[in-house]
């Protein structure tokens, strides 16, 4: 009964009154430009660009990363699996598989590279200065460097970094792999 | 023109790549466009290629799948890497190989009928939509890297098979414009693409490889189809000038085929021992056999290779079954079923025709590549000159990545031609994964290079074309009138001229629409506009959609007939006009293809 009564009100009032029918145009279509406020309009936050540092992550990028692994080439299933139940012949049936895809994950999206191009064994010097991620010296290691040694290990470094973009809910922001249902 | 850059589409059967390059580049240099997509319910990657697949969301998928792609997408369906996985589990909802129903004429192209026999609840689309949904994927992609320079304003090149005929370019034509390509899009055919991409590779030292009067065989064999092509070899004011020669049929045979077999022979092997694989094993199954094909093949491989099921549960290698396969056994199943050793004059079977054969894709029933391979060369020995063998050979397609099998057809050359063939690709163990990129990167090299005026493959139309004509005569109860084809494209019509039919008036009824049947012919090379044949073999003119035209029905004329001739034309976009012209005022008429079923 009430919404009745202010309905007439409104037709009435819009009718005749010119305030009202102002009033009622900005309920019905939001501001226009008489009817605008006169005072300044606070500038607007773009809601497609919140700041990056604003929030942290839904997900972690190691899970996303993981849960590439194990959809592409069932590496979790591999590792959680008991390995003494298995003799090494069936371990290796199944790690073939899972490790020439795991290859295929990791060159997509890393294309790793050996961090020198230099053989192992052969005779390699450090910069003058370098970051201890770079290079690790070891054996009799004295002075400043540059310090000259046999290369034991080329090292692996990343040439790109092609991470899977996440886009799942926050529900399912710790999800590794699926539950798997077969509807028959 | 503003456009800052070139851009190739190879828009492929079963995967799509863009390349491009900028168009005031000294030397081309084509980069690929990494092209966002699904590639797990939950999870966006950016990767060289799409996978030409569509796959219709439902409902509980649809909220999450539509915002997941960086630029706004229609909701409702998935392209590209999770489109081509769900394809493995509910083919009812995806659509894959919409290219190949392009080109088959025997259905309606513009009719919602894809997916294929799929059940009621799912919402069917035509296949001239679902190439234009793969393109508008390519072109956001695009727009979302380039915001500055949108596609529309760029030189676009998009390849087509050399067996497309006119109707099928110009379907993808609509679908191309329709998805935003600019208006100046240029339609390349694949095996020209292919041989770009070596003039880009090879760069000024192409001319030592080729000789005036060459032929190049050019063989492209892709997922799942087989497209060939013959390139001349000719002397142009004192260089070297590449003619395409001729095409080949539109050929439903790749190496899709060659996975399914191998997955069907495993599987076999499987069920000798009392293992049985349900639907699931088989997915897997035909991932290991994909992967394990290459190394299969390898000449120099091990004697065997096991191929192994991983189990579907979380019991990796309790479930794990696996079995050995000898190499000798894959060899015989791959290279000698669709490699076959053949003699120059064998023949792919022909398709068995029954009545109750499902009308989907025309699938080859003969996968003997080696013998497409030699009909092709037989159909196209120069009338002239009929000893003219092809002397080079340009491998392309991801099937080639294989050496045995590109050793294999060399082999097969061999019993063929009295020289063998020169490989144009014979260094490519180093960059064997270009060839499946090879078309899209040669596409962006081919627009550069019309671009600067340099090299560019003469060719022209790819086949000959007629219009059916009824002949006037007493009709006879019961007979058709005998229908006479009258030829209005010469085969290698060039890009920029237009010819004026001579022949007979044809009377035109004014104010509805006047059909025309219409026939094209790879292989009728000589035929001259005007000439009219009474005769033929089905082998020689295939029929294709008709074309029509309505002539508004004039009050100031008092015959409803209009007396006509035809005027053909080809654009210097390479797009294929036909008009009537009025022999007795100023009125012309565009004629258009009606690809409608008959039927109807």
């Amino acid at each position: 009964m009430n919404r009745i009564f202010l309905a007439f009100r409104i037709f009435f009032g819009t009718l005749f009154g010119s305030a009202p029918a102002q009033q009622v145009a900005l309920l019905l279509e939001g501001p226009t430009e008489e009817a605008k406020p006169p005072q300044p309009v606070p500038e607007k936050v773009k809601p497609s660009a919140p700041s990056p540092a604003a929030k942290k992550p839904l997900r972690s990028e190691a899970l996303t990363l993981l849960a590439a692994l194990q959809r592409e080439a069932r590496l979790v299933d591999l590792i959680q699996e008991p390995l003494s139940d298995y003799s090494d012949e069936q371990i290796g049936a199944a790690a073939r598989d899972v490790l020439r895809d795991c290859h295929k994950v990791l060159d997509r999206l890393f294309a790793l590279q050996p961090a020198t191009e230099a053989n192992e064994g052969s005779n390699l010097e450090t910069p003058a200065s370098f970051d201890a991620a770079e290079y690790k010296v070891s054996g009799n290691v004295s002075g400043e460097p540059p310090y000259h040694g046999q290369l034991v290990h080329p090292g692996w470094k990343a040439t790109k970094c092609d991470m899977p973009q996440w886009q799942g809910s926050a529900d399912a922001a710790l999800m590794v792999a699926p539950i798997e249902i077969e509807i028959t | 023109m503003s456009a800052e850059f070139v851009v190739g589409i190879d828009l492929g059967t079963t995967n799509s790549v863009v390349s491009y390059c900028r168009l005031d580049a000294e030397t081309p240099e084509a980069s690929l466009l990494d092209i966002p997509q699904l590639v797990a319910a939950d999870a966006v990657e950016t990767r060289p290629s799409l996978p030409s697949v569509w796959y219709l969301t439902r409902e509980h998928e649809a909220a999450a799948f539509a915002s997941a792609l960086p630029w706004n997408s229609e909701p409702g369906f998935v392209i590209g890497e999770f489109a081509r996985q769900q394809a493995a589990e509910h083919p009812e909802r995806t659509i894959a190989a919409a290219k190949s129903w392009l080109a088959h004429a025997s259905v309606d192209r513009r009719a919602k009928i894809l997916p294929w026999q799929a059940p009621d609840e799912v919402a069917k689309i035509s296949p001239v939509e679902a190439t234009r949904r793969y393109l508008q994927h390519l072109v956001a992609a695009w727009n979302d890297a380039f915001s500055e320079s949108p596609l529309d304003q760029q030189m676009v090149v998009l390849t087509v098979p050399a067996s497309f005929d006119a109707s099928a370019r110009e379907l993808t034509r609509e679908a191309a414009l329709e998805a935003g390509l600019p208006a100046n899009l240029v339609l390349l055919e694949e095996p020209q693409a292919a041989v770009y991409a070596w003039l880009a590779d090879e760069g000024d030292n192409w001319r030592r490889h080729v000789n005036v009067g060459d032929r190049v065989l050019v063989c492209d064999v892709g997922g799942g189809t087989t497209d060939l092509s013959m390139i001349g070899v000719a002397d142009h004011d004192g260089d070297l000038s590449l003619q395409r020669i001729a095409v080949g049929r539109h050929l439903l045979v790749g190496g899709d085929n060659m996975d399914l077999a191998l997955a069907h022979f495993v599987a076999a092997k499987f069920g000798e021992q009392g293992v049985q694989l349900n639907p699931w094993d088989s997915v897997s199954l035909w991932h290991s056999c994909r992967t394990a094909k290459e190394s299969l093949l390898a000449e120099d491989g091990k004697d065997s290779h096991k191929i192994s099921i991983l189990g579907r549960g979380r019991s990796v290698i309790g479930g794990t079954k696996s079995i050995e396969v000898e190499r000798t056994e894959v060899a015989a199943l791959l290279t000698d079923g669709f490699f076959p050793l053949c003699e120059a004059t064998d023949r792919p079977l022909r398709q068995r025709q029954s009545g109750f054969q499902q009308m989907g894709l025309p699938y080859e029933t003969d996968t003997a590549v080696t013998k497409h391979v030699a009909a092709f060369v037989h159909d196209h020995q120069p009338a002239d000159q009929p000893d003219q063998a092809p002397t080079l050979v340009l491998f392309n397609g991801g099937v080639f990545r294989s050496e045995a099998l590109r050793n294999r057809m060399l082999a097969a050359f061999t019993n063929w031609f009295p020289t063998p063939l020169v490989d144009l690709r014979s260094d490519l163990t180093e960059r064997n994964a270009s060839l499946d990129q090879a078309v899209a990167c040669g596409a962006a090299f081919y627009g550069w290079s019309k671009h600067r005026g340099a090299i560019r493959i003469r060719g022209g139309t790819a086949r000959s074309y007629y219009i059916g004509v009824e002949t006037a005569g007493l009709a006879i109860p019961g007979a058709p009138r005998p229908l006479k084809a009258l030829c209005v494209v010469p085969f290698g019509m060039e890009e920029g001229t237009q010819t004026d039919i001579p022949s007979q008036e044809i009377g035109v009824v004014l104010g509805e629409p006047a059909t025309f049947r219409f026939f094209s012919s790879s292989v009728r090379k000589e035929d001259q506009p005007g000439q009219m044949l009474s005769q033929w073999t089905d082998d020689e003119l295939s029929e294709t959609d008709s074309m029509e035209a309505e002539l508004p029905a004039g009050a100031d004329l008092e015959d409803p007939f209009v007396p006509v001739r035809f005027q053909s034309k080809v654009t210097e976009l390479g797009v294929l006009e036909l008009w009537c012209v009025s022999t007795n005022s100023d009125g012309r008429w565009k004629l258009e293809f009606s690809v409608r079923e008959s039927t109807e």
